[in-house]
């Protein structure tokens, strides 16, 4: 049998040496479980070197992998919420225009026409999923408290992960209602009365969406209060702090309650 | 060291009091890595950020010999495994991490540390780094997922072998936020049950809620 290993193939007892070591230490997928050690051919071929040199590839391979990965992460994500936005509205306008043609010719065209839109609903859901992955990576906090696909989209709007854990949490209690804000703040610029939307596109979650209108903005201002928090820790330290989303919670049973 | 009284109860991990307060340490010759004190040449486990210290000072032993080869999932920014490289320090302790924020600190502990080999990538596919980890003593899971315990037997399956133990920490509610947490952990043990000898489980109160852990030991 052969196996990839991070210093080299292995082939019935042989093992070929890699000539860039960290390439094959990128390279070494193998779909069932080796059979042997590794250690036990490594320390073979590299005598009491193995672990030594092991570790020297393997940290110069992380420090590229993590640094390629930092850069570019949020911005893959905002991206993709943008071209999803383009496909959402895509299949709702092809989607007319099949009725369209089916109302006059119900014929071979149209169910080809059909299949193709169903291709690209599929590939929407394939979308969805790559967001929710990325998210998932690069913003743990804010998907565990507003979930990957809310939190994407705060993404998009704001720019950057680095914007976003900017943001003071008023703003990102009102992201998406940029127009109601204007205008409510115009008016009272004026001397008028006007109230200034509760929420964004926050309003979405189902924490807030589900609760009677008069409590809404107490939980949107509780929730974009953690939210800003969770930003903030997910782009200084990238890691999950489970009492953000567990307090939002907290809150929202209250809330329901009476 | 001059108030601190206490016994070593694995090899370089002492647990006494110190401040009037039941304190853990691991004897390091290294300098702190998450704001931790320094006493001498002892380092302080906070049993608040690390549930494995959480567990040894609630006086639960989870054996680790000083020349083990260790393979940690989920390690973050590399609190816990900065003790645990401190215990085993004969040994290896493979580290695998796919966040890159914590990934980058941990960077940090894993060039100072000649013990440990970092891996970016992630648990759920261990067939990306399948030659890379050797067979190993005993694995290590903090990873709050929702198929964390199906990760768990695989990554056992293509590093375990006959005997190796295992620590997998269980969140309830990132397996299933809606159903009762006892349930879940009991789900979780009985399907941990197929494939492991259940040595130990238990809870992390006072300093984790809502997180049990389950010691054990792989069949083969």
């Amino acid at each position: 049998m052969r196996y990839k290993l991070w210093f080299g193939e292995y082939d019935d007892g042989s093992v070929r040496i890699s000539d860039n070591l960290k390439k094959s230490f990128l390279n070494c997928f193998n779909s069932e479980p080796i059979p042997f050690s590794v250690s036990e051919v490594g320390k073979k071929t590299f005598g009491d070197e193995y672990y030594s040199i092991l570790r020297k590839v393997a940290i110069e391979v992380a420090r590229e992998l993590v640094e390629r990965e930092l850069k570019r992460e949020d911005r893959y994500v905002i991206a993709l919420v943008r071209a999803l936005d383009e496909i959402n509205s895509s299949v709702n306008l092809l989607e007319e225009k099949l009725e369209e043609i089916r109302e006059v010719r119900d014929g071979r065209l149209a169910s080809e026409f059909e299949r193709r839109i169903a291709i690209l609903k599929s590939f929407r859901g394939e979308i969805e999923r790559e967001i929710e992955e990325v998210m998932r990576k690069i913003a743990p906090n804010v998907s565990e408290i507003v979930g990957e696909k809310l939190g994407a989209r705060l993404l998009e709007r704001a720019g950057s992960l680095k914007k976003l854990a900017e943001f003071p949490a008023s703003t990102i209690q009102v992201i998406g209602a940029e127009k109601s804000l204007f205008k409510a703040l115009s008016r009272l610029k004026r001397g008028k009365r006007a109230r200034t939307p509760k929420h964004g596109i926050i309003f979405q979650h189902p924490f807030i969406k589900t609760l009677p209108r008069r409590k809404r903005g107490k939980m949107a201002r509780f929730m974009a209060g953690k939210i800003s928090i969770g930003a903030r820790i997910d782009y200084f330290r990238g890691e999950i702090n489970e009492k953000l989303s567990e307090e939002v919670r907290l809150k929202y049973e209250r809330l329901s309650r009476n | 060291m001059r108030d601190f009284q206490g016994t070593e109860i694995m090899h370089n991990l002492f647990i006494g009091s110190y401040d009037g307060k039941k304190r853990l340490f691991t004897k390091s010759g290294y300098p702190p890595h998450y704001g931790e004190r320094k006493i001498g040449d002892l380092r302080e486990w906070m049993p608040q950020r690390s549930k494995l210290g959480a567990l040894f000072l609630k006086g639960k032993i989870v054996r680790f010999e000083r020349d083990m080869k260790v393979l940690y999932l989920g390690c973050a920014s590399g609190t816990t495994a900065s003790h645990l490289s401190d215990i085993i320090d004969r040994g290896i302790l493979y580290c695998v991490e796919y966040s890159a924020k914590p990934f980058q600190k941990f960077l940090k502990l894993a060039m100072e540390r000649k013990n440990i080999i970092p891996i970016f990538g992630d648990a759920s596919k261990p067939e990306n780094y399948s030659g890379i980890v050797e067979k190993v003593d005993f694995i290590y899971q903090d990873i709050a997922q929702r198929n964390q315990v199906e990760i768990f037997v695989r990554n056992f399956e293509f590093f375990g072998r006959q005997g190796s133990e295992g620590l997998i920490f269980v969140k309830a509610r990132s397996i299933d936020s809606a159903r009762d947490p006892e349930e879940v952990y009991s789900d979780v043990i009985e399907k941990l049950e197929s494939h492991f000898k259940i040595l130990n489980t238990g809870d992390l109160l006072p300093y984790h809620k809502d997180h049990i852990y389950i010691h054990s030991r792989w069949r083969g």
